[in-house]
């Protein structure tokens, strides 16, 4: 009884160490969120109270809304591109990595083991020196956000075909149909899942991807964070907090999508 | 007769060989343009950049023939840039230590199976990764500002300003908060696989939660923190978005001076040779890692059964 007593005590300081690491990790989130409501130029202690006015301000400003409008498609391109990329490479490395499996996996992990700064001022160098794109190519920028966002893609695929049942697939191959066929009926209707949650994941990923971008883009492929990062270096105007709270909601789409389709806890690297 | 079918069974193997060579083309051909697009634009541009380390500095832009090591003797030989890569490497080793205090514990706790609400604790732990550094540095920074949140509090219940942000303990803060989720991310799946029987074991023989803890979970998870440690070190010493934003070029970090390198002085030479350089301390410190975990891997006696 006294034994019992003891451990219920050191769980109450667990749980408020815990508490803390928590709100910890939400803080700047929950702030960026107070902040685009509230009524004043900073957020003081009192708040001085509910106000809109940030978001008609966000609304208004020519420059967020060009810059979001060029984020949100070079997302979609290089998520595009990296599904693809995703698949045969998570399809490949399963099915016939054989002795190799490991080192192919590393393989395609390996854009995201390198330091993205480092990666970046290397491919600004080979943009530069060898290919003559220097920073004004918008497919040099796109392929740069499909190294990094790719292997998102291989992961959430490859985990779930690594489970996926062989016998579903010999099924379809003896009633007739081919290899092709039996890819595009049954293996990928199947992973949907994964592909679906990886190719989220590679949104996002490219959605926020800064340090490559700054070095890769040049004025005339400013991007959303580029812009974010510029504007909340000289001023603490609100209107950053308004922008933030679009990607605040993406991310939780994102991570509600993943927890739906495959559960949050197959994320592993 | 006897070199005849010996012949025979050459041109068998020879021939079956090939079909084995053919079949592996099939198969790699589908990993091919994967392979092809990761050569191209990973391993041709990191070996461009060895090259390009090695070629002497002519003038902004323009980089001359011939080899020469005079960027690595800069990049190692300047008082500098050694101060940066001293602070670059402290800022690494603080964060990863914070980060595996503050990431254990949580780690600990989703591992459990009888926590509760999981999807939103893991949520609370990995949305903020998809948030994007720069919008959690700006939060921090609303946070840390001089007429930020917490010094409006302070001066609100009358304790005066506190410098929180544009100094070193801002940048450990920002850099801290971005890693946290790699940390606890690496460390519950080796929690996790701590096998519960041994757990119920050490409790059956008398011993008391911590020991338990401390005797079987921690000793076990310490590969899940030794890769968690290596990551986190790795994506800190690399990273300057957190720096810049939160110290505000009072704390310089190697990879701000890479970028400034390259885009203010565009001395591509000097920036290569100071990424590899970089890049060496972080295998140095990897390297050191795996060895002094191996020595302590080596008193723990559950390893060797």
């Amino acid at each position: 009884m006294k034994h019992n007593t003891r451990r219920h005590k050191t769980s109450v300081g667990y749980k408020i160490v815990l508490g803390a690491i928590y709100m910890f990790i939400l803080a700047p989130q929950i702030i960026i969120v107070l902040v685009s409501v509230n009524a004043g130029q900073y957020l003081t202690f009192p708040p001085q109270g509910f106000s809109i006015k940030w978001f008609v301000e966000f609304a208004h400003s020519e420059v967020f809304l060009t810059t979001m409008r060029r984020s949100f498609i070079l997302a979609a391109c290089a998520t595009t591109v990296s599904v693809a990329l995703g698949i045969i490479s998570a399809y490949s490395v399963v099915r016939f990595g054989g002795r190799f499996r490991k080192q192919l996996r590393l393989f395609m992990l390996s854009p995201r083991l390198f330091p993205a700064v480092i990666t970046g001022v290397a491919l600004l160098i080979f943009y530069y020196r060898v290919i003559g794109w220097g920073t004004t190519s918008y497919w040099g920028l796109l392929f740069a956000h499909v190294l990094v966002s790719f292997p998102y893609v291989f992961l959430a695929v490859s985990s779930q075909l690594y489970n996926f049942d062989l016998a579903l697939e010999e099924a379809a191959r003896t009633l007739g149909a081919n290899k092709l066929r039996t890819l595009v009926k049954v293996t990928l209707p199947l992973n949907k899942a994964g592909i679906i949650s990886g190719a989220v994941f590679a949104f996002v990923v490219s959605y926020t991807e800064l340090p490559m971008t700054m070095l890769l883009a040049g004025r005339n492929l400013t991007t959303l964070p580029m812009q974010l990062y510029d504007y909340i270096r000289w001023s603490f105007d609100p209107t950053g907090a308004a922008v933030g709270i679009v990607n605040i909601f993406l991310a939780l789409v994102a991570v509600w999508i993943t927890e739906k389709l495959v559960g949050l806890e197959t994320l592993r690297w | 007769m006897l070199g005849l079918k010996k012949k025979d069974r050459l041109v068998e193997q020879i021939l079956a060989s090939r079909r084995v060579v053919f079949r592996c083309f099939c198969r790699y051909a589908l990993i091919l343009p994967v392979a092809v697009f990761i050569v191209v634009f990973l391993v041709i541009p990191y070996a461009n950049m060895v090259v390009t380390s090695l070629r002497p500095f002519l003038s902004a832009g323009r980089i001359g023939h011939g080899l020469t090591l005079a960027n690595y003797q800069k990049a190692l030989a300047d008082p500098y840039y050694l101060k940066v890569l001293g602070t670059t490497v402290l800022c690494g080793l603080i964060t990863t230590a914070t980060c595996l205090l503050l990431g254990y514990p949580i780690a600990h706790h989703l591992a459990q199976r009888e926590t509760k609400h999981k999807g939103i604790l893991y949520a609370i732990v990995l949305s903020p990764l998809l948030v994007g550094a720069v919008v959690r540095c700006y939060g921090w920074m609303l946070l840390l500002a001089d007429n930020g949140l917490i010094n409006s509090f302070l001066q609100y219940i009358g304790l005066g300003k506190a410098k929180l942000m544009y100094n070193f303990f801002g940048v450990l803060v920002g850099l801290v908060h971005i890693y946290l989720p790699f940390m606890v991310l690496s460390l519950i799946g080796p929690i996790q696989s701590v096998d519960p029987t041994w757990r119920s074991a050490a409790r059956t023989l008398g011993a008391s939660g911590k020991r338990v803890f401390w005797r079987i979970t921690f000793p076990l998870s310490i590969p899940g923190i030794i890769s968690g440690s290596v990551l986190v070190f790795l994506l800190t010493v690399s990273s300057y978005i957190g720096p810049i934003l939160l110290g505000g070029y009072s704390v310089m970090v190697t990879p701000m001076l890479i970028v400034q390198t390259i885009l203010s002085g565009v001395n591509y030479p000097l920036g290569a040779a100071l990424s590899f350089v970089l890049v060496g301390c972080i295998a140095i410190a990897v390297i050191l890692i795996f060895r002094a975990t191996d020595k302590l891997l080596k008193g723990v006696d559950i390893y060797e059964a």
